[in-house]
């Protein structure tokens, strides 16, 4: 029955593709990505998401019947360069609208240009909402506008909704600054909740050696672990502490690579936040029936190793669908015109419905707590966004 | 407090940790001290090693030291076509820096060509798996990269003492007129040399494979700490460099089971800048 | 001169670009080009000219931008009140490591750069796990910009163009200057720079201090060009790694060299960023890095300075060739020099035990003794290369011991080496230049080369003044080193077996020439294994075994003494 409505909606939309070609001069949307460097792995995945977004505009009407041009730039994972980039894109090839970079660094960089220039700032993997002051960036990392508040709140409550909540937490985070922040906040909401924290470690990010915080994670042996790890981090951390005979009972990541942390044997029940996985109700968002299939085909011919959409992906699919709702809803290519309309309006996207008039331009916190069950990551809480009949596997 | 058997697991955790290091230090360290050459892409190629013991085993179900029984003769003859390069345009020490950074940039681009920058994992059965020797876990992995590591540096360094190879390589790396003078082929000798520090990266590269994650970028994230155990380790001096990774592998690992793990390389790096400083014949 | 004219006038009409109204993107770019600018050239001037390898030019770079986080964004400090400060704090942090560092010999070369890379690690942890950042990074986005112009990048190119102008012109007056040649001297041999009179040791915390001072300036415009510190970006293998390599593509040793190699890496950058061909186009740049480095070994810079020469040089050459040897007829107050008692022990073995002699003007002594009797010890002590245990060195009125082996040089010793020490990138004539320069003579620039042409025509390598001392035989090698001992106007000058591998020929050519240095007073101690030199040349002999002295005296009753030939020919001798 879905799949049947599924298909008569992408019939539909080649219907319409084969009406309407845009035409006339294109709009150029410039932006930067960490295409080379220490971030580019999560980078390459925004950059599928961005141009696939690009061409079905394209295939479509375009926006405002012109085509979108879509100025990708290198920033090689390095602020300075992002931010003349950033620059470049405005003074040089005067692009007629911003796309964020990847990354809180990149972003704030960049930010800083767009104010300068009073450009609309769209942007989607920015992990510290009180830094970012500027009154005309939309931020798609729905985290709220205090992430290490509510996102910490979200995975206790989903923790103390099972059979046997946990009375004990250790946090061990790395100091990446948005995953120390949140996770600090997690040893706080913790604490105020009554849990007893008998660990908290921060470590340097690009630690390599696991087998001492493991050690020390299996002497304080707590009901709860949770990791502030950033890539494959909290794989590494789980296999040292296999190592050592001992598997904390529920552990918690919080960005991991999704696709390694879900195909790995050590990472059975491992939690994490999404806003966004492949089954209902998510594929039921805005857009999803679209990105699932055409991102599952461009990963895979990407060579990338985990095709699914997920944070990341939906993430930055939304910033797209941000800037196109505006213009469509605007006709209009003017910044303050745009993000006068975004601050009134909510945003239907692939992650839910997006505010901007929070603190911040922050509106709701969407992040929901998935499990990894049977080699997949699906979402076990807020109920009303579980799963079909999935639910928080206790240890 | 912490316990005990918190402490000897950090020991053994530092000193398996060193043991990596001191794997990826010795290829470095050989032709930095017998070669004069400051090899930057000797990480790169490690990687490369790591990245091809993981295709073989993830697409062709090839076990990682038959993967690693292909890479180690590949990059020897790697190492020595290298070196043939090397030899032909004259490269210094101080402009070894830039050609093998420029190769290592080369090798990082035709990494992420081929296996992209997202990351890879290679899942073993063992790569979880320990011995248990009393209260202690030791990993068996690790403890293999170590032993390696230790087998192959006493296995270089009587190489180097007691062949004829061997002395005469050293004996070029003090004074390349002298040795020259008595009849001491030296070139022929430095791509045998040059050939063993690559075939070396893949033998770490095999073990990074194994028991890391893998991105392109990662090639530099080695560096500073390699160098410092090289550096400490004597140059040209494998043994050396085994402990010199040791050194550091305990001394961070400790710092981390004691203390706050943010901490730990103002502790082992504050160690080195002691013994330079106090002791500097030492090292 | 031409070429400071041309730094400054160039400067100035980069300083007009912010008013032509080029998009702002430019201005940032070159922003970037001239921020490395600065931050290869200072690093250059320890690490290139002296050669002190450093890996750590990041914590220099690293403390000036969390001084000027802490100062604006902690503390509400202006920004441009914040910048002497942030040179301040890298300077002090230099001088900090260089008072303990440079003062053990070993710690050169690799164990520099090991050394500086570690504290750049200690450092980065230090901020990391303090309030100066503590991990969240330091956003700056509320510290106003000064406007020097209507647009912010504008500013900082400014800034950064100001730095990098600045930077070049110590660099080319370094070079150009006493500073630059004793750390050149520096780079190729430590030892005999310092025993040639160079204050090796404040001049590398000189070059030390300003390198850092430079860098942490960078560092602190940066921060406010960033705006947004984190402790990973700011302390990243990035700065010491590129500083290193542009210094390397440009050559480290010119003044210019490091500042091009900046310009070509940091636009090569830019040249591949699009999205589609990013990963290829590193790969070429880094292809084409590779090419340059195999093909212009050098340097950019030395090469095309060396081509340009190479057209224009034969011809300059010809007219060095008839020069009166003006010099030397000044020769300072002559001295005795006296040795009192001295002894020296290196671990367990007694080098020097008690030996005393003296050696008066215009007096030739001969120093001999079997391998292994203290001979070179004693030269090496009173050089001041090694510190006396025990007993005095005088000349004249002046103690030598307790100085460093630079001031003794500056009080007129001089000394050749056995094996000639010439120093390896020094013409002849440079080598010969830099003692004159350093030693007692302290001549300017201009007048040490008149005087060391001089010296070279005295010691007959005339036409070899222009060549590297690798192009020399033996022979003319063990003739630089006395033309360099005696560029430096000696009082005392210490031979060490300069007669040694020398043909007939020559040996008489020598001779020659010592009895032509006697005759000016200076004071002559040889050590030397020819007997019939020694035999003909010396006033007396001193005689050393086991670190003392076993007979003194006239040439033949010296060598005859009953102990002495025990020693030479065994006791079975001894009639």
């Amino acid at each position: 029955m879905v799949r049947g409505a599924l298909v008569a909606l992408i019939l539909v939309t080649f219907a319409a593709t084969a009406l309407a070609a845009p035409a006339g001069p294109p709009i150029r949307i410039g932006g930067t990505l960490a295409l080379t460097g220490p971030l580019a792995p999560t980078a390459l995945l925004h950059k599928i998401a961005g141009e696939i977004y690009v061409d079905e505009l394209n295939k479509g009407n375009g926006l405002l019947g012109r085509p979108v041009e879509w100025g990708l730039l290198d920033d090689q994972s390095k602020p300075d360069l992002t931010r003349s980039l950033y620059e470049k894109l405005i003074t040089v090839d005067k692009v007629d609208l911003l796309m964020g970079p990847y990354a809180t660094s990149g972003i704030l960089a960049a930010m800083g240009v767009a104010q300068r220039y009073q450009k609309v700032f769209p942007h989607h993997s920015f992990g510290m909402p009180h830094l970012a002051k500027y009154e005309m960036h939309f931020p798609t990392a729905a985290f709220g506008p205090e992430p290490n508040r509510t996102v910490p709140t979200t995975v206790f409550d989903a923790l103390a909704a099972t059979s046997n909540p946990p009375k004990t937490v250790a946090i061990v985070t790395s100091k990446f600054s948005s995953a120390q922040f949140q996770s600090s906040g997690a040893k706080e909401v913790a604490e105020k909740r009554g849990l007893k924290v008998v660990l908290y470690l921060e470590y340097e990010f690009g630690n390599r050696d696991w087998g001492a915080l493991a050690a020390r994670v299996k002497d304080a042996n707590p009901d709860f672990l949770w990791i502030g790890v950033l890539g494959l981090d909290g794989n590494q951390m789980l296999e040292a502490m296999k190592k050592l005979d001992y598997t904390p009972p529920r552990h918690f990541h919080l960005f991991p690579a999704p696709g390694p942390l879900a195909l790995a044997p050590d990472a059975k029940n491992a939690l994490s936040v999404t806003v966004f996985e492949e089954h209902p109700p998510f594929m039921s968002n805005a857009g999803a029936a679209k990105l699932v299939p055409l991102f599952r085909e461009r990963a895979t011919k990407a060579n990338v190793p985990y095709p699914y959409v997920e944070t990341q992906v939906a993430g930055s699919w939304a910033a797209w669908q941000c800037l196109e709702a505006a213009v469509t809803a605007t006709k209009s290519l003017d910044d303050k015109v745009l993000a006068q309309w975004l601050k009134k309006n909510r945003v239907d996207t692939i992650i839910g419905k997006l505010r901007f008039d929070g603190p911040n331009n922050y509106g709701d916190d969407l992040f929901r707590v998935k499990q990894v069950q049977d080699g997949k990551w699906v979402v076990v809480w807020p109920r009303e966004f579980a799963a079909p009949g999935a639910r928080l596997l206790p240890p | 407090m912490p316990s005990l058997t918190l402490l000897g697991q950090s020991v053994v955790s530092g000193l398996l940790a060193g043991g990596l290091y001191a794997l990826l230090a010795l290829g470095l360290s050989l032709s930095w001290g017998l070669l004069r050459l400051v090899n930057l892409s000797h990480f790169a190629l490690a990687l490369l090693g790591a990245y091809l013991t993981y295709q073989l085993g993830h697409a062709f179900h090839l076990a990682p030291w038959l993967a690693a029984g292909l890479i180690v003769p590949a990059f020897f003859a790697l190492g020595v076509v290298l070196h043939v390069v090397f030899a032909r345009f004259r490269v210094t020490e101080f402009t070894s820096l830039l050609v093998t950074f420029g190769l290592a940039v080369i090798l990082e681009s035709l990494i992420q060509w081929f296996w992209t920058a997202d990351y890879r994992r290679y899942e073993t059965p063992w790569a979880s798996a320990s011995i248990r020797v009393g209260p202690l876990f030791v990993p068996t992995l690790e403890l293999l990269a170590c032993l390696t590591a230790a087998t192959l540096a006493v296995a270089t360094w009587a190489w180097l003492r007691f062949t004829y190879v061997g002395k005469a390589l050293r004996a070029a790396a003090e004074d390349p007129a002298m040795a020259g003078a008595f009849g001491v082929n030296h070139r022929a000798h430095a791509f045998v040399l040059s050939g063993i520090s690559a075939a070396y990266a893949g033998v770490a590269g095999a073990f990074i494979a194994l028991i890391s994650t893998l991105a392109p970028a990662q090639i530099w994230a080695w560096l500073g700490t390699v160098f410092a155990v090289v550096i400490i380790g004597g140059l040209g001096n494998p043994v050396g460099a085994l402990l010199a990774g040791f050194l550091i592998g305990v001394s961070e690992s400790v710092t981390m089971a004691v203390a706050a793990p943010a901490w730990a390389p103002l502790v082992s790096f504050s160690i080195l800048i002691g013994l330079l400083v106090l002791r500097p014949e030492r090292v | 001169m031409r070429q400071a004219i041309g730094l400054l006038a160039a400067g100035l009409i980069l300083a007009m670009l912010p008013l032509v109204g080029l998009p702002a993107f430019y201005e940032s770019f070159l922003y970037l080009v001239f921020h490395w600018v600065a931050l290869a050239t200072s690093w250059s001037l320890l690490s290139g000219y002296a050669g002190y390898f450093s890996f750590g030019h990041g914590a220099f770079f690293g403390a000036g931008m969390y001084t000027v986080a802490t100062l604006t964004a902690g503390l509400g400090a202006p920004f441009l009140a914040a910048l002497p400060v942030a040179a301040v704090v890298a300077t002090l942090l230099s001088l900090g490591i260089g008072a303990v560092v440079f003062r053990v010999k070993r710690l050169r070369g690799e164990l520099f750069g090991l050394l500086t890379l570690a504290i750049t690690f200690v450092l980065a942890t230090i901020v990391l796990n303090t309030r100066l950042d503590g991990g969240p990074g330091v956003y700056l986005s509320n510290v106003p910009l000064p406007r020097l112009v209507a647009s912010p990048t504008g500013t900082f190119y400014l800034l950064a163009l100001g730095l990098a102008v600045l930077t070049l012109a110590a660099a080319y007056t370094i070079t150009s200057s006493r500073l630059g040649l004793g750390l050149f001297a520096i780079h190729d041999d430590e030892d005999v720079a310092e025993v040639e009179g160079v204050p090796t040791f404040a001049y590398k915390l000189v070059a030390f201090a300003l390198s850092a001072g430079i860098a942490g300036v960078a560092g602190g415009i940066h921060a406010m060009y960033v705006s947004y510190l984190t402790v990973p970006d700011t302390f990243s293998i990035t700065v010491p790694l590129y500083v290193v390599l542009m210094s390397v593509l440009g050559g480290a040793r010119h003044w210019l060299g490091p500042a091009v190699g900046a310009a070509l890496i940091t636009a090569s950058l830019y040249a591949f960023t699009g999205g589609q061909q990013a990963i290829l186009g590193r790969a070429v740049v880094a292809f084409v890095l590779i090419l340059i480095v195999l093909l212009l070994p050098e340097g950019l810079v030395p090469a095309v300075l060396r081509r340009a020469r190479g057209q224009r040089g034969r011809a300059a050459d010809v007219a060095v060739a008839p020069i009166l040897a003006a010099a030397g007829a000044r020769t300072e107050a002559p001295a005795t020099l006296d040795c009192r008692d001295v002894w020296r022990a290196f671990g367990g073995i007694q080098a020097l035990r008690g030996v005393s002699l003296s050696v008066a003007p215009g007096e030739i002594v001969a120093l001999v003794g079997p391998n292994g009797s203290g001979k070179t010890t004693l030269i090496n002590v009173i050089s001041g290369h090694h510190a006396a245990d025990r007993g005095r060195v005088e000349l004249g009125a002046a103690t030598l011991t307790g100085r460093p082996a630079h001031e003794i040089a500056g009080l007129g010793v001089s000394r050749t080496y056995q094996i000639p020490r010439p120093f390896a990138h020094f013409s002849a004539l440079d080598n010969v230049a830099l003692a004159a320069t350093f030693g007692s003579a302290r001549c300017a620039p201009a007048e040490a080369r008149a005087e060391a042409r001089a010296w070279l025509e005295f010691t007959g390598l005339g036409r070899r003044a222009a060549a590297l001392p690798h192009e020399l035989n033996l022979h003319e090698r063990k003739f630089l080193e006395l033309a360099r001992a005696l560029a430096g106007r000696p009082r005392v000058i210490l031979l060490d077996e300069v007669l040694s591998g020398l043909n007939p020929g020559e040996i008489a050519s020598a001779v020659h020439l010592i009895r032509q240095i006697r005759e000016r007073g200076v004071a002559i101690l040889f050590v030397e294994h020819l007997m019939r030199a020694v035999l003909e040349l010396s006033d007396r002999v001193v005689v050393l075994n086991e670190g003392e002295v076993i007979a003194a005296g006239g040439p033949r009753e010296a060598m005859r003494a009953a102990r002495v030939i025990e020693v030479y020919l065994g006791k079975a001798h001894v009639a």
